[in-house]
């Protein structure tokens, strides 16, 4: 027999884009609630101009982004700036136990969807805003992705070598944090409206999720007065902490001697220089960091990444080859795990998406249908979830609303 | 009531997965932390304050109760599986197998508790051909893929000088467990959730590790490109940098159309630069009518503007304006900043020997939701409530403990 699963009739408006809001319902659909998008096919969302895409051809139908945030959603193009449009997310709304949304603060209030008048009409709904820096305060109504809520949230500055200009975290970086910490909200809520029958809104900031990821310093900053910088790879409670080139075409493995004993083994297997008494114990390593790296660097630079991530490992010495696409895609453990899931996909070939970030030992994810391309399943939505009647849905789709 | 307050966490993690628990007591949860007898390895990581005091422990630990404990004692095995039986759930960031050498393996706890949720934080998850590798941040971040397409110029990968990976993996035990909870509100049981924080890690790549698998060939070396021409993101403010994204395209130009129309009122835009249109740049590029030199001028144009202004100033343009551009804020920025202060980001908690300053609720919804600010447990503070409140021993037992060396 099939476990339940966790969230079996939960019913969840996906009203978000990009990556910090979908997220959250991705995971909601993973673990089995009734899950429905709505994009504009016009103004398309900046997660299908992304690439990668499906054999590198652009397509915002088949990128991959989109693919791994959406998967097992149910999916309408809806025009909200039309009257008809916004009616069906009312009434959406009034279905949802769960409604997600990533606009510019104040837009949904425009459009006369704020969360009063949702809440008012369905006072068990549990609303989620997340934005880049939260629904109030100064700063409120600043645009922009994750790069904008990383520069707020004090990561810009970094990543970069030391004394040279930072030059800030891959991607969007807050996209990644916020949602971790909105699905933690939400769950809690769910379980309180649960027990007391009590909806809510919540209001995430994309750049106060990030600040949570840097609590260490700001403790820091607020009792020395001093604020965290960019260090390269270098690490005070290490050495060698670092990134080195290895044989072939961009080829790097990092390395972390935990301890002076896993230096000791991996000096061992250097030999020659590495075995300068200086490098005995982590003050002499970071007092002559440059030349110790240099040693290791050395060491690396003929040898394949893929020798020595195992070699060192051996040794119990923390070591990994800087992974690409074709690295992870090929990794026996993200295989073992799962982690790169497909599910043909309705306009050919397959849809490529990521796996759930939990194991669950009895309900684990499970994915029932690949991420929608535009205006996949509105016939399902109109007529299964809404009960339109035939007349209903001919008359949206007369005046152009399902676009 | 804070919303979790009616579940009981039991942390036996460190520095690899001390968010967790700290997310859920954060919203009521009672979390309690227990650490080794000697102290928890996460007080020795930084950074630190002027008198060597751990500031990783204090931003982590915050929000929990603390007790020591040698739980590869029989004794204070025991004492475990008691807190354990009358737990919600059970967090742990041990290296795989650990637990089990002293006898404390998965099954074992689901006996002493079948609604148990066990949570294990682990680098590379509890089994798999790389379940026993050593990891560090770095090297985490290298196995996750964010590192691999992060560079400055020709010079190596680059990770953040504030350790991450942990954080992501951490994260996401703690949605991980709620999960379970729902599980567990239809059957009745619990179960064991296994958060790999390689996969926690590779959140933070867009999705760009799907490529290889997707059969985009070409996007490896766009991504080099695009992360190469991220040194171009940076600009000067007069006091610090600002980010200021400047797209080019019929998409996305407007952003950088908005920064050109703000500039031309304040006649900040060279007479050559008038007519300059961002969202027709990449085709008028194409025809050869506008050449990189022009595109220099422009960017130049945009430096000499904002050397002239505050990053604070900059700021509240972009938002008034609709511009891609936000201070790069320090961290002494954020306790310094009127919008943090509005939202009530931080606060002022109390340690045994010191107060610190740390993010505390992470949104914003109905008063109450969160618990009240409560800093970070001193080792074994909490052994008498809790080995005497809740399990009922007796005073005369916690002071044997205590010459055994257990407590």
């Amino acid at each position: 027999m099939t476990a339940q699963r966790p969230f079996e009739g939960l019913k969840v408006l996906d009203l978000a884009w990009v990556v910090a809001g979908p997220a959250i319902g991705r995971v909601l659909a993973d673990y089995g609630a009734t899950v429905v998008r709505l994009e504009s096919s016009v103004r398309v969302e900046v997660g299908r101009l992304v690439g990668p895409f499906r054999d590198g051809a652009p397509d915002p139908q088949r990128a991959a982004i989109f693919d791994t945030n959406n998967t097992g959603k149910l999916g309408m193009a809806l025009d909200l700036s039309h009257p008809a449009g916004r009616d069906v997310v009312r009434d959406l709304a009034l279905w949802a136990d769960v409604l997600i949304e990533s606009f510019m603060p104040g837009q949904m209030q425009r459009w006369e969807l704020g969360s009063e008048a949702l809440r008012a009409a369905n006072p068990r709904l549990i609303g989620l805003s997340t934005s880049l820096m939260g629904q109030t305060g100064p700063y409120a109504t600043l645009a922009g992705f994750g790069q904008i809520g990383a520069a707020m949230a004090g990561f810009q500055g970094l990543v970069g070598h030391e004394g040279a200009q930072p030059i800030g975290p891959y991607g969007p970086y807050t996209d990644f944090v916020g949602p971790r910490f909105s699905l933690v909200a939400l769950l809690a809520a769910l379980d309180h409206q649960r027990r007391t029958g009590e909806g809510c809104w919540l209001d995430v900031s994309q750049g106060e999720a990030g600040i949570q990821f840097l609590a260490a310093e700001v403790v820091a900053a607020a009792a020395t007065g001093r604020s965290a910088g960019a260090h390269g790879n270098r690490d005070p409670q290490f050495a060698p902490n670092g990134v080195f080139r290895c044989r072939g075409q961009d080829a790097w493995i990092a390395i972390t001697a935990q301890d002076d004993a896993c230096w000791a083994r991996m000096a061992g297997q250097i030999g020659g220089e590495a075995l300068d008494p200086a490098f005995a114990d982590l003050a002499g390593r970071k007092a002559h960091e440059d030349r110790l790296e240099a040693v290791v660097q050395a060491w690396t630079l003929d040898r394949p990444a893929a020798d020595l991530e195992p070699q060192l490992q051996a040794l119990g010495v923390a070591a990994h080859r800087a992974a690409t696409s074709a690295d992870m895609v090929a990794d026996l453990q993200l295989r073992e795990r799962g982690h790169f899931q497909r599910l043909p996909h309705p306009l050919g070939g397959d849809s490529v998406f990521e796996a759930s970030r939990f194991t669950l030992s009895e309900t684990p994810a499970n994915y029932v249908r690949p991420a929608p391309h535009f205006g996949r399943d509105a016939q399902q939505i109109l007529q299964g979830v809404l009960a339109y009647d035939a007349q209903r849905i001919a008359d949206l789709q007369a005046a152009n609303v399902l676009r | 009531m804070a919303w979790l307050a009616p579940y009981r966490v039991i942390d036996l993690t460190d520095e690899r997965g001390l968010l967790a628990g700290q997310m859920l007591g954060k919203l009521g949860a009672d979390v309690i932390q227990v650490e080794p007898p000697g102290g928890s390895t996460a007080r020795a990581v930084g950074p630190f304050d002027d008198a060597g005091r751990s500031c990783y422990w204090s931003a982590y630990a915050a929000a929990k109760r603390g007790v020591s404990l040698d739980i590869a004692n029989p004794a204070g095995r025991e004492i475990l599986l008691s807190l354990v039986a009358g737990a919600d759930f059970l967090i742990e960031s041990a290296a795989p197998g650990h637990l089990a050498s002293i006898s404390l393996d998965h099954s074992t706890l689901m006996t002493r508790n079948p609604r148990l949720i066990h949570v294990s934080i682990t680098a590379f998850g509890s089994s798999g051909p790389k379940a026993g590798y050593a990891a560090s941040d770095l090297v985490l971040w290298a196995a996750g893929g964010p590192l691999h397409p992060h560079r400055d110029g020709d010079g190596p990968p680059l990770r953040m000088s504030a350790p991450q990976a942990w954080l992501h993996a951490a994260a996401d035990g703690a949605g991980g467990a709620l999960v379970a909870h729902f599980a567990r509100l239809r059957s009745g049981a619990g179960q064991h959730v296994d958060i790999s924080a390689q996969q926690s890690v590779a959140q933070a790549t867009l999705s760009s590790i799907t490529a290889a698998a997707v059969g985009d060939t070409t996007f490896a070396t766009e991504m080099r490109a695009r992360a190469a021409a991220g040194a171009g993101v940076k600009w000067r403010a007069s006091d610090g940098l600002v980010e200021l994204m400047l797209p080019a395209g019929p998409a996305m130009g407007s952003w950088s159309n908005n920064l050109f129309n703000l500039m031309r009122r304040e006649a900040a835009l060279p007479a050559a630069l008038q007519d300059w249109d961002w969202a027709t740049l990449p085709a008028r590029m194409e025809t050869g009518e506008i050449g990189p030199d022009h595109v220099a001028a422009a960017r130049a144009a945009v430096a000499d503007f904002l050397a002239l202004h505050t990053k604070r100033e900059l700021g509240e343009m972009a938002m008034a304006n609709k511009i891609l551009m936000a201070p790069c804020n320090t961290m002494n920025d954020l306790l310094e900043s009127p919008h943090l202060a509005f939202r009530e980001l931080f606060a002022a908690v109390g340690e045994s020997e010191v107060r610190r300053t740390l993010p505390w609720a992470f949104a914003k919804g109905p008063v109450g939701m969160f618990a009240e600010p409560r800093g970070a447990p001193g080792l074994g503070q909490h052994n008498a409530e809790v080995y005497g409140d809740l399990l009922g021993l007796s005073a005369d037992r916690l002071d044997a403990l205590r010459v055994e060396g257990v407590i």
